[in-house]
Parts: C-alpha cells; sequence; structure tokens
C-alpha cells in the first residue's frame, strides 16, 4: 500500500494530495511544493500566487499539461523537446500533450539552479513531479472508479479498470487539488532546488516517447522572426547605455571624459566609481558620444599580467601553488612511485591550455527598470535567473522579493550566466537606479571579449609508465589551473557596490581556488594511479587594485577540457612509445563494456587505420596526413572521437577532413535534436582546437573582435559523422550537449603526432606553432 | 525626409541618414529579425537583403538604402509569394522555402546568427538554385564583408538546410 489517508490528506509516495474543495469551473491539478529545509527558498517566496506559482505541472480538463522549469533554453532544446517527453512519458500521455512550457522567470517558475546538466542525472526535477503526479491521479482514479489500484492501467492519460475508465482531465475537473512534494535546496544558490524522494518512475522497456525524434518548438518562431528576443524588449521612455570600462584590469578612473553636448545634445554621461557610462533616448547616438567619451577618459596605468606569450613561464615559475589543498581524483590508488621506478618505458611531458573566451555571436544585454519604491525588473538572457535575483538583490540592499528577473531567448554563451550574469545585467540595474528610468546596456564587441569572464588556462605534467609487455603500470598527472568560476557581477564590482566575494582558499565548492579532478578516469585496468589537482587565485586579481584580474567562469565541459587534453594525448603519445595501435590500446586498458564497444564501433564507423603511429606512410602529395582517437566519460555519457587530418608541411596549415563523434549517453532521449546538439559541440571543438586563444598584455585583454579572436567559419568544416548509441539497459539520460566539444582538441593533436611524429602539446594549433614543431 | 521600403512598406526614416540601418529597422520600425552582432560587419548577425543582395546592417547607413528594396526574415514569405505570383490566399500560408527547410532541418541551437544565415542562403538561392557544397561554403565564408559566424557550430545543419531549400524550390519551380 503506498497511499495513506488522515484527515482529508492522501501520502503519496511522500507526497501529500489535499482535496480542497470544488471549483466553480475549470480545474487543474496544482502540483506545488514543501521546503523541507526552510532557508532561502522560502525567504525568496516563489509561491506568491499559490495557484499558479510554485506549480510544476498543470494538467487541464482537456487532457493537455503544461510544465514550468527555471531553466532556460540556450540552445539545447531539451526544456522544449526533452522535457515534454520525459513529462509526457511518465504521464502516459502523448507527446504533444504537452502544450506549454514556461521557463525562467522568477516569479512564474518553481526552481531555480543554472541551465546545465539539463537531464539531471537521469532524473530532472520535472521526471520526479510528473511520477508524482501520476500516482496521484491513480489514487484519484481509483477512488472515483472504485477500482484498486493495482487493477488500474493507464493509457493516453486515460485510467481504466474494472471495466470503467476516467480521463485525467475529468479527474480534475472542477476540482482543487493540492500536491505536496517534498523540495529541498537553495533557491537562489547555483544549483537551486531539487525534488526529493523516490516515486515510482515508468520502466524504461515499456517508453513510447523518450527515444523518439521530435522537433524543437521554438524553432518555429525564430526562424519566423516571431520570437521575443532579450534585444528586442522596449519600455516606455528607456534610455540605451554603452559602459565604458577601464584601460586595463586594474586601472582606476581618473577622469570620466567631458561629453560633446554641442554633437550629442541628447546624451548624458553617468560615473559610478571606476564605471563610466553614456546613455541616451536614441541608441546610435549613445554608441558614438560613448566612443568620444571614452577617448577623452583618462584612467591610471596599471601592470599586473604576465602577457599571454609569458603565460605559462607564469605559471610553472610564479604562482602560488601550494595555498590550498592538492586535490586527488577518487579512483586514485597504488603506489605509483615504486611502479614508475620498475616501468621499462616512461612517458613524461607537460600540456598546455590558453584562456578561451565563450564569444556569444551577441555580446551581453539587459534591460532594467527600478522603480521609485526600490523594486527591480530586470529583463535579462541568462541561464540562471535565481542566482541573478540573488546578485541583484545584494547589490542593491534589498530583498530578493523586490527583484524579477525576466528572462528570453538570446545569445548562446556556454556556461557564462549558469552563475547568475552575463556581464551587463548588473549595469543596467544600477543605471536605472541612478537614472530613475529604465535603462538598456548593449555592450559593444570589444566590451564583452574584453571584459567578460573566460574559460581559465591551465597546464598538466603527466606521466605514463609501461611495463615490458606494453602495458601501463603507473599513470600520474598534476593539474594545474586558476580558480574557475567568479561569478561577481563586474559593473557593481567596479562601482564598489556589494557583490559576493572573489573565489578564494576560503571559498567553498565552486568559488573556491582549489582545483579538483573533472576528468573521470577510465583506464580502469591501469593498477598503478595518481591524479592531482592544483589550484590557485585567477592571475592578476590580487594584483589589481580594482580586485580584478583574468576573471574565469565555467565553458562547455569546465575543468574537464583542461584536463582531458593532456590525458588523452599523453595516452596517444603513450601508445606509440609501446609500438600499440592508439586506438586499440584504449580498448586494452579500459574495464567498463560500454566504453569498450563504443570503441569498437567508432573503429568501424571512422574508417580507422588499426596501426601505431606516427605513420609512415603519411605523406600523400605535399600534405602529411594523420589520425588520431580521444575518449571521454561526462556525467555518465560515453564519448569516443576519431579524426583524420592533413597537414601542410610548408605551412604548418591543419585541415580537418573528417570527424566521427561516437556517444553513449545511456538512453538517447531524442535522436533528432542530440545529433544536432553533437554536431555542433563537435564544431566547437574543431575551433578550440585550431584557433581559439584569448591574447592579453601585461595590463589588459587584447583580443577585441572575430579578427583578434578568430572561430570556426563553415569553408573549414570538416565531413561529420555523428553516431548515437542508445543503451535503453542503462535506465537513465546521459548528457549530450555538452561534451563533444571537449573531444575534438586530443583527437587533432594525436593525428598532428601521428602525421609528424612531432607531439603537439600546446593549443591552439596555429600553423605558426606546428611549423615551430617541424622545425625543432 | 528620407523614405525607405522595408518588406514592401514605405517608411519616412526619422533618424539622422548617417544611422547605421540596423538602429532605424529595429528601433524605429520593430524589424528586429536582424540582430547586433558586432557592429563591425564581422560576423554576419544583422544581415538584411537589399536589392536582393546581402549587406551589413551594422554597417550600412540608412541613406544608402533610400530607393532600394530591403528584405529582412519579416517578409521572405511575402517575397516568395511574389516571386511566385501566389494568390492571396496560398501566399498568407505560403512559408518562403528557406524557413521551411530551416524548420524542417531544426537548424538553430540558439539561433541568435540564423537571421543573418537564411537572408544569405536566400540571396545565394535566388541567383543559383542549386549550388555545390563548395559553393554553399563559399557563399557563407567568403563572398561577404566577412564569414557568417556561428558559435553553436550549426554550419553541418545550415548546409543541410541550404540543399533542402534548394530541392523545395526546384520541385515548387517545376510544379508552377
Amino acid at each position: 500500500m503506498s497511499a495513506s489517508e488522515t484527515s482529508g490528506i492522501i501520502t503519496v509516495h511522500g507526497a501529500e494530495l489535499n482535496r480542497r474543495g470544488v471549483l466553480a469551473a475549470g480545474g487543474m491539478l496544482l502540483v506545488g511544493f514543501a521546503i523541507a529545509t526552510g532557508g532561502d527558498a522560502q525567504a525568496a517566496g516563489t509561491t506568491i500566487n499559490p495557484k499558479l506559482s510554485g506549480s510544476w505541472l498543470e494538467i487541464r480538463p482537456d487532457n493537455k499539461v503544461l510544465i514550468r522549469t527555471g531553466k532556460c533554453d540556450f540552445g539545447q532544446s531539451s526544456i522544449y523537446t526533452a522535457y515534454r517527453q520525459i513529462v509526457a512519458e511518465e504521464l502516459d500521455l502523448p507527446f504533444e500533450a504537452v502544450t506549454t512550457v514556461v521557463t525562467g522567470d522568477t516569479d512564474h517558475t518553481p526552481d531555480g539552479g543554472g541551465t546545465f546538466d539539463l537531464l539531471g542525472g537521469g532524473t530532472p526535477n520535472l521526471r520526479k513531479v510528473a511520477a508524482y503526479t501520476r500516482e496521484a491521479l491513480l489514487e484519484l482514479a481509483s477512488q472515483r472508479l472504485g477500482v484498486a489500484r493495482d487493477k488500474l492501467t493507464i493509457d493516453d492519460g486515460i485510467v481504466s479498470g474494472g471495466g470503467k475508465h476516467v480521463s485525467y482531465g475529468e479527474l480534475v475537473k472542477d476540482q482543487n487539488f493540492k500536491l505536496t512534494i517534498p523540495v529541498k535546496g537553495e533557491l537562489t544558490s547555483i544549483f537551486g532546488l531539487v525534488v526529493e524522494g523516490n516515486p515510482p518512475l515508468k520502466p524504461v522497456g515499456d517508453y513510447k516517447v523518450v527515444g523518439k525524434s521530435f522537433k524543437n518548438s521554438v524553432v518555429v518562431s525564430k526562424v519566423m522572426a516571431k520570437e521575443t528576443w532579450v534585444t528586442d524588449v522596449k519600455l516606455p521612455g528607456m534610455l540605451h547605455a554603452r559602459t565604458i570600462h577601464p584601460k586595463t584590469l586594474g586601472s582606476t578612473l581618473v577622469s570620466a571624459g567631458q561629453l560633446d553636448k554641442s554633437k550629442f545634445p541628447g546624451a548624458q554621461v553617468v560615473v559610478k566609481g571606476n564605471l563610466v557610462a553614456v546613455v541616451s533616448p536614441s541608441e546610435w547616438e549613445a554608441v558614438q558620444a560613448s566612443r568620444q567619451v571614452a577617448a577623452a577618459t583618462q584612467w591610471s596605468d596599471w601592470k599586473g599580467l604576465p602577457g599571454s606569450s609569458g603565460l605559462f613561464d607564469h605559471l610553472r615559475k610564479n604562482v602560488d601553488w601550494k595555498a590550498v589543498p592538492v586535490n586527488r581524483s577518487k579512483p586514485s590508488s597504488g603506489d605509483v612511485p615504486t611502479a614508475m621506478a620498475s616501468a621499462v618505458k616512461k612517458h613524461s611531458a607537460s600540456y598546455e591550455m590558453p584562456y578561451l573566451k565563450h564569444a556569444p555571436i551577441g555580446p551581453t544585454m539587459a534591460l532594467a527598470d527600478v522603480r521609485p519604491d526600490g523594486s527591480v525588473t530586470l529583463h535579462s538572457r541568462t541561464q540562471n535567473p535565481q542566482a541573478l535575483r540573488g546578485q541583484i538583490a545584494l547589490m542593491m540592499g534589498i530583498p530578493v522579493q523586490k527583484v524579477v528577473i525576466r528572462t528570453y531567448s538570446g545569445a548562446g554563451h556556454y556556461g557564462r550566466s549558469n552563475g547568475g550574469n552575463a556581464g551587463a545585467e548588473d549595469e543596467a540595474v544600477l543605471l536605472s537606479k541612478e537614472l530613475g528610468k529604465p535603462v538598456r546596456v548593449q555592450w559593444m564587441r570589444a566590451e564583452d571579449m574584453q571584459w567578460s569572464t573566460q574559460s581559465s588556462a591551465a597546464y598538466s605534467n603527466i606521466g605514463v609508465g609501461l611495463d615490458a609487455s606494453g602495458k601501463i603500470i603507473a599513470y600520474e598527472a598534476d593539474h594545474f589551473m586558476p580558480a574557475m568560476q567568479d561569478d561577481r557581477p563586474i559593473g557593481a564590482v567596479l562601482a564598489g557596490l556589494p557583490t559576493m566575494a572573489a573565489p578564494s582558499e576560503k571559498a567553498k565548492d565552486l568559488y573556491t581556488t582549489a582545483n579538483s579532478i573533472s576528468d573521470d578516469w577510465v583506464y580502469d585496468v591501469v593498477p598503478n594511479l595518481d591524479e592531482r589537482a592544483q589550484g590557485t587565485w585567477q592571475i592578476g586579481q590580487r594584483e589589481s587594485p580594482l580586485n580584478v584580474g583574468l576573471r574565469n567562469h565555467s565553458m562547455r565541459t569546465p575543468g574537464q577540457f583542461q584536463q582531458n587534453f593532456p590525458r588523452e594525448l599523453a595516452i596517444s603519445e603513450t601508445a606509440a612509445l609501446a609500438g600499440a595501435d592508439p586506438l586499440q590500446f584504449r580498448i586494452d586498458h579500459a574495464k567498463a563494456e560500454r566504453l569498450k564497444s563504443l570503441l569498437e564501433r567508432l573503429r568501424e564507423e571512422s574508417g580507422w587505420e588499426t596501426r601505431p603511429s606516427p605513420n609512415r606512410q603519411a605523406t600523400s602529395g605535399d600534405l602529411l596526413k594523420g589520425q588520431g582517437v580521444s575518449v571521454m566519460l561526462r556525467a555518465g555519457s560515453y564519448w569516443a572521437c576519431a579524426c583524420k587530418i592533413a597537414l601542410a608541411p610548408s605551412t604548418g596549415q591543419i585541415t580537418v577532413e573528417k570527424i566521427t563523434m561516437a556517444v553513449d549517453p545511456g538512453i538517447v532521449v531524442n535522436p533528432l535534436q542530440l545529433k544536432r546538439q553533437v554536431e555542433g559541440g563537435t564544431m566547437m571543438g574543431v575551433s578550440e582546437a585550431l584557433y581559439e586563444e584569448v591574447a592579453f598584455d601585461e595590463g589588459a585583454v587584447t583580443v577585441q573582435d572575430w579578427r583578434s579572436y578568430p572561430i570556426l567559419k563553415m569553408a573549414d568544416i570538416p565531413e561529420v559523422k555523428i553516431v548515437l548509441v542508445h543503451r535503453p539497459e542503462v535506465g537513465s539520460y546521459g548528457q549530450g550537449s555538452e561534451g563533444a566539444n571537449a573531444l575534438a582538441a586530443p583527437a587533432i593533436a594525436a593525428a598532428v603526432f601521428d602525421a609528424t611524429g612531432k607531439p603537439a602539446r600546446r593549443l591552439p594549433l596555429k600553423p605558426a606553432y606546428i611549423m615551430g614543431l617541424l622545425k625543432a | 525626409m528620407l523614405t525607405i521600403n522595408v518588406n514592401g512598406k514605405q517608411h519616412a526614416v526619422q533618424s539622422a541618414p548617417s544611422t547605421p540601418l540596423l538602429y532605424v529597422l529595429r528601433n524605429e520600425m520593430d524589424v528586429t529579425s536582424p540582430q547586433f552582432g558586432c557592429g563591425l560587419a564581422q560576423c554576419g548577425a544583422c544581415s538584411v537583403l537589399v536589392d536582393g543582395k546581402e549587406v551589413r546592417a551594422c554597417v550600412t547607413p540608412v541613406s544608402l538604402a533610400a530607393g532600394k528594396e530591403v528584405t529582412t526574415i519579416e517578409g521572405l514569405t511575402a517575397r516568395w509569394a511574389k516571386q511566385k505570383n501566389l494568390p492571396a490566399a496560398a501566399a498568407e500560408k505560403a512559408l518562403h522555402p528557406v524557413q521551411e527547410a530551416w524548420i524542417e532541418q531544426q537548424v538553430p541551437l540558439c539561433g541568435f546568427c540564423q537571421n543573418g544565415m537564411m537572408i544569405k542562403a536566400t540571396e545565394l538561392l535566388e541567383t543559383n538554385p542549386k549550388p555545390t557544397d563548395a559553393e554553399i561554403k563559399a557563399a557563407f565564408t567568403t563572398s561577404g564583408p566577412s564569414a557568417h559566424l556561428c558559435r553553436c557550430g550549426s554550419y553541418i545543419a545550415v548546409m543541410d538546410a541550404v540543399r533542402h531549400a534548394s530541392a523545395l524550390m526546384t520541385k515548387m519551380g517545376s510544379a508552377t
């Protein structure tokens, strides 16, 4: 017996179903939530309207369903596709029954949390909510039909048993039920709220909706120019602002430039600490006037960065990696020093990964409306509206209830705002407060390149020992990376307003300067393993009078990208040392059947040539040909990549001719969408491997546009083959939209090694670097 | 006062003649499909058709569009209906083949660059209805002031959709 009734409240698998009398008309099943731990989530008060807010899904009398999620779509499509499929599946409804998806807004959706890990380790919040709801509906149907629960079946939203049937819609029509489910967490934290408990989930073998391809509903409105993008939002009387940031990452304001009122009569200069802004009712006037004012603004000089050409020397020699504990990976075990001493052959090398930009196609933009009563409405593009709400409340010194975040479609930015802000939001708020009018802040391209956060640079030292049979007997790695997550809003920092602290040795979780092992170990046969992660402060931050240095932020496959490149390239180099084929070498060192069979599949699908590297017959006309392979395990999904390249020895130019990307995420929820996601991620990976690096001098980031920070163009895309391996027996949904980007770099670098015999251990693989390797 | 024709409608421009077309379209006319990406003609997010040729609205003074036909995504359906001489009833339901292909192929990821991608595809297919893969790549990479950039990496989907649109146009062309 899974349900019990006391005083009108029925408990269903830990959820409470409360019949609250009869409605006059309509009726819906409101699935609200109770806060198990109290605290911040309660204070934030998402249940502003108990009939709507705080509800995750509504079942309508016509058997149609509305769902709400605090997550936002950033191009992954999952909210509009996978979430609908998962809810429909648990409720035994067709996909089309889930007609409405409400996302993002702080006061319209129940949970917070960053828009990442959308499938939630296989059980996203909405899956559990749907499962609880299904149990409640079964209970109601049992009462209505007078048939025991275990005699009831559900098909397409119709509950049947004992020769009788009733639809969900009929069950909820003219009724007012409230189903209370357990939830824990902090609403405005980066992780948001999590639905608790273990309602019975539908057996995977019974799936009808999950596993099929469905189109993404938001694509139509985007293609037909019907979508409201964040850039489209206008408010009466709003001012356009362009913000002017310091000359360097440590410069303070000496004097703001005088505005030429004769040229720009409608414009106005606002100064808040070390932040300068120019506003105007006319956007173009704001753009022009800001250029004039910026040119006339004086900043102090500052030099506190090593410069990108001296970065890795600086990281190796000058940086204190000892202030925080070294973190070891969980599978680290055995006796590496002894095993290494007994090794017949050894590979030992250092690998370097540059700073990367999230580089959204649209620079950050936000529109804020601060009212005289202190309330704030912020129209934004963020991956975590509840966290942004907390940041704005902190900056303004107001309770979170006075802040509403609205979210819209906009440019993807791949993790940059998963902790709340993307750059323009806090500036819009503080300017609106100052001016008493709605203010729209649009960063220009150079601001977005130079004043946004970035993916951290890192370097790794890897050592691998082989025994006489060519098997790895010892593997050790030291991964060095500055703090990865700085969620301080930059405008608030420059204006001297309250923010959360910069990452430090005292901070916890994501905000610590300690590093951790993010790249799951997959070579389980290796008997002696020691993976160490070492961290430090962000470069330049503590030296900067502004407390601003090279601010880092997680970007697709954060930390793992920085650790997987060195590991996988080192494994390819070690295979060469062993005289083994690098793909078979990986199979021989793996235990997980999923990984082994994925690599075997990759070998077939990619046209892999089984042989050791380097390639003895690499020359093809004037080109050198090579192949490379890489693997990764991320959030329960196995990835494997093979690529073929051609390298011009006269120029160092690499052409990626073909990439085969194979992924086994467990259950493939939507093959059509996953294929597009993996294609896209693969292209980003090629871009990161070949072109991307943030240049900076002794004071400032010097990349400023798409010429100084080039990304992949259509003419340079390889032939791409995507292989999706659907494994229902795994029983959970893995991750698809993130991960693919990490595999290209180690596979391409391994192919360079295959083609030339020279290990390319530093990204990006630009022609000048390759030429240097060839001449060495 | 300057007058421009946008998606078949005449519009008197309030802004100064040197104002980039992008700001006039977005802020004066509520034609919002062209997006601000760089302001430097380096990415293609702001592209529009001017007399059938793709231009970057972020660096094109509105005065250069005077007396010419500006087409944006909002006007693609009507442009197709006019080119095909569709009767009014059919025209209302007609999708431009480029839009139909973009939906069928599920091209947009975040979608912010796709305005420019669809504009470039329309320009290409109006002059070259059956482009080869090499011609598609050249159109999106070297034919304009810069390559059309997509950070999400939708290039494969864009190529699939251009081929799809080409097939649709060929099919519809032979049916009329």
